[in-house]
């Protein structure tokens, strides 16, 4: 896919942003994804669970995550759960956001002073 | 906690079904899952938050399925560009023409008067009364807050101090009663409005304009207020500016000027001979303002009383015993006062007409979606197989309907937006400018939007219905080769066809009757060809002539033209000629001799009317100057010319001449007779005509005096003859403002297209709706032509 494919999804919606996060580590379900972004921001962002899976909903619209038939070792896996994964334009989208995110954080230190460039 | 859960499991079971078909268990497992943290973390909170993130998500995907159901419908229309033309077609007319009666006349008639904050209160009476009762009307405080006299139509010849040499402009307006604003409920938006204890009798005169005048003649001007105009030639100082859209009380007459009857006579000619003081000069209408509480009924009764009272004590009038109701008031507060009775009645006719219009573009659509059906059968068969709900597939079909529907309101409004425009500029020649034609603004946006989806709805939710309630198996194997149901003797197909064609024959009569209720004007014959004559009119009163003065100008004036050689003949009339009238101007007269009351229109024309008309007198002799001298004040009898209808109805076939009637104020002599110049539906009318008198030229109605030219023959045609005519008028008086020109032949096709409005009623509305049903035409034609089509299912087989 060209390059304006992965730009016309740019800036991410913070919520598609926290669940390819969580997916960037690998295969996860709905669960999941919401105990990590609780972890991960320390208890601040909740994925509320009917406005998660509406927007799983349209990342798989997207193109952007899918459901994933890999599932991980009997022990650790619950069977009434559905996993997702990243599709490759979904991690060049994050990449890119990413790389987006840096570049802000990057402007506003040279802003205040805190580092020079 | 429980509670929290028991709410999220009934709500996750709202979503809508392919939502929930992929999502739904998780949703809800999800939910059990995380309660109990979340009620420990977040306590109460945190349930309601939990509970309220689903609440607000099923609308949320609701909304998201209906955007793919459009999308996916707007695929299916495009694929078939055939059946989606043929539905905006129909629908974009039907729309257009239910948009454009909803615009115009429902507006016209149930809209409120802009501006007036008592327009729910307003009421008046039918007839005009006399500034006298109007005032004994007044001491009723505990039954009105207010009553105002007005006039309307007024003309005034309106010019501006800087300009020098320029011609007046002619301009409409009122003649109102000091308290008319504070009546109405209007307040300025410049300067102050008129008012009771500001202006009085023998004060400098003093004008408010309309919003209008202000932006159009003094291209808004911030210094308009305190400036001063010359109207009808006398200095008058503008005090304040009325707010935008409103155009005066009955604002179906715009209004652009507003002068207090406490000005001066010179300012305005109908305010001579003491016309607020004489308790016979009933010459004004009135606007009550109902004190709260008061209904319009017990309003009626009060001044039917107080009538009944005041024309017993009047000395000069004949008793009367009848029982009928001397008052009726009509609800004033919209642009067009109408009787309260008749209401309905018109409402029911516009909605009726409406409804008729779309019931048939719908009946069409849902015929067309029925046979389009049969093409869809295997698709929708397949889908309803692979798991998909029949709610779900209704509602696909239905989303096909609705944009479908939706793309049709959209030219539908255009057409009715286009349509106004285009009727905007066929002015009809009314002797008071009038507003009938309305651009559709947001209120009719909002009109066609609406009935858009309901239309969409209504006409494919039972094709959709029939569609999706498929026996899959044959459906499967045989797909579109299956034969249609519904063919039966009471089936919905033939139940619908039955209806549509019922409908449009409906239309098609209505339309009839409307469009011969309104061609009567075109039944005039004249005896010469009627580019030949010219008529223009002139207003001396108010170009500031005494009455005298323009008396003399008036006498002086036919001659003038003969003798310098631009006119073969010249006649005067106090109204175009050929002119219909309204059932409600007909005057009831009597006999002498034999007591026959006949009911008949009064004309009023000048010395050598018929002449110039080339019309021979059957019997007796035509008006002359002579004529025009006699004193019209009741003491001696006036001589009158009958039409045959009017001679016939009152004296049988015997001779006319030399015989008397008279109507309630004056007494006539029969001089002459002459044919029935015009018929209306085949019908000719009882006219009498009177010559024009003093009273005429001190006073010449609202479009002036006409007058009848006849160029020479060897300047007939185009501008020589007229501006022969012109200098010629110019040489008598270089100020005299001529307006209104055209020839006779320009008059009588405006005439045909529109008829003259002389009388407040609205007994008309219905008929002035008949080129609306004459434009459904096209929505007949479609309708049929798509019921005489083949069935698509059928032609794909052969």
């Amino acid at each position: 896919m060209s390059k304006i494919d992965v730009q016309k999804f740019l800036p991410l919606k913070t919520q598609w942003f926290h669940i390819m996060l969580s997916l960037a580590g690998g295969e996860q379900h709905g669960y999941g994804i919401m105990q990590d972004v609780l972890d991960r921001t320390d208890g601040k962002v909740r994925l509320w669970p009917a406005s998660l899976y509406g927007s799983i909903k349209r990342l798989i619209e997207a193109e952007l995550i899918e459901e994933s038939n890999v599932r991980p070792a009997p022990e650790l896996d619950d069977a009434r759960r559905r996993y997702y994964r990243l599709t490759a334009l979904g991690k060049r989208v994050l990449d890119a956001e990413c790389e987006r995110l840096q570049e802000l954080v990057r402007a506003i230190r040279v802003k205040r002073g805190m580092v020079t460039e | 906690m429980n509670f929290a859960v028991r709410i999220y499991r009934w709500l996750a079971q709202a979503f809508p079904h392919e939502f929930k078909l992929s999502y739904g268990a998780e949703v809800t497992q999800l939910g059990e899952d995380v309660v109990e943290d979340i009620a420990k973390r977040h306590g109460v909170t945190g349930l309601i938050r939990l509970v309220a993130d689903i609440a607000m998500r099923i609308p949320l995907e609701y909304l998201s399925e209906m955007r793919h159901d459009l999308r996916y419908a707007l695929r299916v229309l495009i694929k078939s560009p055939g059946f989606a033309s043929v539905g905006i077609i129909s629908m974009g007319i039907g729309m257009g023409l239910t948009t454009m009666v909803y615009n115009s006349k429902w507006q016209l008639i149930f809209r409120e008067l802009p501006a007036a904050a008592n327009a729910k209160r307003l009421v008046m009476p039918e007839r005009p009364v006399s500034y006298y009762y109007i005032e004994q009307y007044r001491e009723q405080k505990s039954l009105f807050t207010g009553i105002a006299a007005f006039q309307i139509g007024i003309p005034f010849n309106i010019s501006f101090p800087g300009e020098v040499n320029a011609k007046p402009k002619r301009v409409f307006g009122q003649l109102v009663s000091p308290d008319y604003f504070s009546v109405l409920g209007v307040q300025p938006q410049r300067g102050r409005a008129l008012s009771a204890e500001l202006d009085k009798p023998g004060d400098a005169p003093v004008v408010v304009i309309s919003d209008r005048f202000w932006r159009d003649r003094l291209n808004s001007s911030p210094a308009a207020v305190g400036q001063t105009l010359r109207v009808n030639g006398q200095p008058a100082t503008i005090v304040g500016i009325t707010p935008k859209n409103f155009n005066g009380a009955l604002s179906r007459y715009p209004a652009e000027l507003f002068v207090p009857i406490t000005a001066p006579a010179a300012i305005a000619p109908e305010l001579a001979n003491d016309v607020l003081h004489r308790r016979h000069a009933k010459e004004f209408l009135a606007m009550i303002c109902l004190a709260p509480g008061v209904t319009i009924e017990s309003a009626e009764a009060a001044l039917d009383a107080i009538t009944r009272r005041l024309d017993a004590q009047d000395p000069l009038r004949p008793l009367r015993v009848d029982q009928d109701r001397r008052v009726t008031l009509l609800s004033a507060g919209g642009m067009t006062p109408i009787p309260r009775n008749v209401r309905p009645a018109i409402g029911g006719f516009f909605i009726v007409l409406m409804g008729l219009i779309m019931t048939i573009v719908c009946l069409n659509l849902t015929n067309i979606l029925l046979a389009r059906q049969a093409n869809r059968r295997k698709e929708l068969a397949i889908r309803l197989a692979v798991g998909a709900s029949r709610f779900r597939l209704v509602r696909q079909m239905m989303s096909e309907g609705i944009l479908l529907s939706l793309l049709g309101g959209v030219a539908g409004f255009v057409l009715a937006f286009e349509l106004a425009v285009l009727r905007s500029k066929f002015t009809p020649p009314t002797a008071i400018p009038e507003e009938s034609n309305f651009i559709p603004d947001w209120h009719a946006a909002v009109f066609a939007f609406a009935l858009a989806v309901l239309c969409g709805i209504g006409f494919s939710l039972a094709p959709a219905l029939r569609a999706t309630k498929t026996d899959l198996t044959p459906a499967l194997k045989e797909g579109s080769a299956l034969r249609l149901t519904g063919y039966g003797r009471f089936g919905l197909r033939n139940l619908l066809m039955v209806t549509q064609v019922a409908g449009s024959l409906m239309l098609l009569l209505i339309t009839g009757f409307l469009v011969i209720g309104i061609s009567r004007t075109s039944s005039v014959q004249t005896r010469f060809d009627p580019r030949t004559m010219y008529l223009l009119s002139i207003d001396p009163v108010r170009d500031g002539y005494t009455p005298e003065k323009a008396q003399v100008l008036f006498e002086k004036l036919p001659e003038r033209l003969k003798t310098a050689g631009v006119a073969s003949s010249v006649a005067l009339a106090a109204q175009a000629p050929f002119s219909s009238a309204n059932e409600d101007d007909a005057i009831r007269l009597i006999a002498e001799n034999s007591r026959v009351q006949i009911s008949a229109i009064e004309e009023t024309v000048g010395a050598g009317y018929f002449a110039a008309l080339s019309e021979p007198i059957l019997a007796g002799r035509e008006f002359v100057d002579l004529d025009q001298r006699t004193q019209a004040d009741g003491s001696k009898a006036l001589p009158a010319i009958l039409n045959e209808s009017a001679a016939r109805g009152f004296f049988g076939n015997g001779n006319a001449i030399g015989e008397r009637f008279r109507d309630d104020k004056q007494s006539y002599e029969v001089v002459g007779v002459v044919r029935d110049l015009r018929k209306e539906l085949g019908i000719s009318r009882s006219v009498i005509y009177i010559p024009l008198t003093r009273r005429n030229f001190a006073r010449p109605p609202a479009n002036g005096m006409t007058m009848m030219v006849r160029p020479i023959a060897r300047m007939d045609a185009g501008t020589d003859a007229l501006s022969g005519i012109r200098r010629e008028m110019a040489s008598i008086d270089p100020d005299l403002a001529i307006f209104n020109v055209r020839t006779l032949n320009a008059y009588l096709e405006l005439s045909r297209r529109a008829e003259r409005p002389r009388s407040i009623r609205s007994r008309r509305c219905a008929s002035n709706s008949a080129d609306t049903a004459a434009t459904s035409a096209p929505v007949i034609t479609v309708s049929l032509w798509a019921l005489c089509r083949p069935i698509p299912s059928k032609r794909q087989q052969m």
